[in-house]
């Protein structure tokens, strides 16, 4: 018997359809970044304990390098790259370009993105909303404090500009 | 290589007896995915079927299929099973609690696993379907045969849901947490505690603690010394003090000293026991379940 390693899958990125035969055990991560071409999505530790590859599955906040992609088959993700609108920054984005939230800028994407699925259930966070939000996200460099500042920042535009 | 995203419970179990044995069953998969995958999997966390909480009258019935996530942000859970919601909100990271399910943190068998023990806690039980048409029912703590392993074969069987009582009025429960940091970290103890409380009496309580022993551990002796005590601060240090003489603690190079993990269980019972009294009692607890999204 001829074993197929690949099987059909399906996955809605940032909005696109995407398809490609591939082994369903390859980790999302690596399917992003290698096969679909999306490299802000960061791998750290690829073993779930950094958050730097997170994503939203469904609009859940994930560690990417633990979905095998036949779970993710059918389902829509967002990375990083789904967050401007063309030129333009989404305001969590601006937000830590501005409050100096950023150093060497790997665990960004992973912050980002998990500050965006906080954002999408609770628009105005406390402190602590935003601290457990982040609590799977490691940043060896810069401390925690502007990250908050910069989540709260985005959360009181977002409100004001009313999107 | 075959990866199948099972709908409903029918197909999930015809997939594996077609198989006969060769498949597996995942989850969440965040901690199966650490280990070495088989070829053929099947993915049960899309059965809706297992995704429900179901009251019945005083019964509970929680689908595997749960998140911790959704298990935490159950107001239901919070109220009438607090213990399972607290330790579900430690379970590893906002990200991993967005995979995990109760069931796999069974299934898992990890000896520190928050979610197994607030079910013992919570004295669960445990319905199993296998893909010969059985069917059991059993309670949790027999799930457990060793480090890592449970009796279930998940090649050929579903943990399908979970079982038990929520509170009734007079009734309440805590589970308490020691460990390195707030998040992504092994709990050193963790300790679960129910309690019945009338006229200020404790009348039935259940006290858990892990990693002692491969499942979560009943602390029997001390359960026994405190029926019918008074429900005061003198009881509840009592309570641990009987509790650091019942736990073996074993030293553990990532958790720390048995003779530090021992005190430390005698800390966890102390509180647990006075958190579970007051919810019984509708004291205003010290801690609060809950806030995540707040």
């Amino acid at each position: 018997m001829t074993t197929i390693n690949k099987q059909r899958i399906n996955l809605k990125v940032n909005g696109e359809e995407w398809e490609g035969w591939l082994d369903p055990r390859e980790n999302l991560l690596k399917v992003l970044r290698e096969e679909i071409g999306l490299t802000g999505t960061k791998e750290g530790c690829g073993r779930g304990d950094c958050g730097a590859c997170t994503v939203l599955l469904e609009d859940k906040a994930v560690n990417s390098c633990l979905v095998p992609v036949g779970k993710a088959h059918g389902k829509n993700i967002t990375t990083i790259e789904g967050l401007s609108r063309g030129e333009e920054l989404h305001p969590l984005q601006e937000a830590f370009v501005k409050e100096g939230a950023v150093q060497c800028g790997f665990c960004t994407p992973g912050m980002i993105m998990s500050a965006y699925a906080l954002l999408k259930i609770n628009q105005q966070p406390s402190s602590y909303a935003v601290k457990k939000a982040i609590s799977g996200n490691l940043c060896r460099c810069t401390g925690y404090t502007q990250i908050e500042k910069a989540v709260l920042a985005a959360a009181a535009k977002i409100s004001e500009s009313g999107n | 290589m075959t990866y199948i995203n099972a709908t409903t419970i029918a197909q999930a179990l015809g997939a594996l007896r077609e198989q006969k044995g060769k498949a597996r069953v995942i989850a969440g998969g965040t901690d199966l995915y650490l280990q070495q995958l088989p070829e053929i999997l099947v993915d049960i966390s899309g059965i809706d079927k297992m995704r429900q909480i179901q009251i019945t009258g005083e019964i509970l019935e929680l689908g595997s299929g749960i998140t911790h996530a959704q298990t935490f942000a159950s107001s239901l859970l919070q109220e009438r099973a607090t213990c399972l919601s607290e330790a579900c909100s430690y379970v590893g990271s906002p990200q991993i609690r967005n995979l995990g399910t109760l069931g796999g943190n069974v299934v898992n068998a990890a000896p520190a696993a928050d979610a197994a023990v607030g079910l013992v806690t919570m004295d669960a039980r445990a319905i199993l379907v296998d893909c010969e048409g059985g069917n059991k029912e059993a309670p949790l703590e027999e799930l457990y045969q060793g480090y890592n392993r449970t009796t279930l074969d998940n090649s050929r069987e579903i943990l399908m849901a979970l079982k038990f009582t929520v509170h009734h009025p007079g009734e309440g429960s805590s589970y308490q947490r020691f460990s390195s940091r707030k998040s992504l970290s092994l709990p050193i103890v963790s300790v679960g505690a129910w309690a019945k409380v009338k006229d200020k009496q404790i009348s039935g309580v259940r006290l858990v603690a892990a990693p002692l022993n491969p499942s979560p551990t009943r602390l029997r002796r001390v359960e026994k010394e405190l029926e019918g005590a008074f429900a005061s601060p003198e009881t509840y240090r009592k309570a641990g003090e009987l509790a650091r003489e019942e736990a073996v603690t074993r030293d553990s190079p990532l958790r720390g000293s048995g003779e530090y993990r021992r005190h430390l269980v005698g800390v966890g019972v102390e509180r647990a026991l006075r958190e579970a009294v007051y919810r019984a009692m509708g004291i205003p607890s010290e801690e609060k379940a809950g806030d995540y999204y707040q």
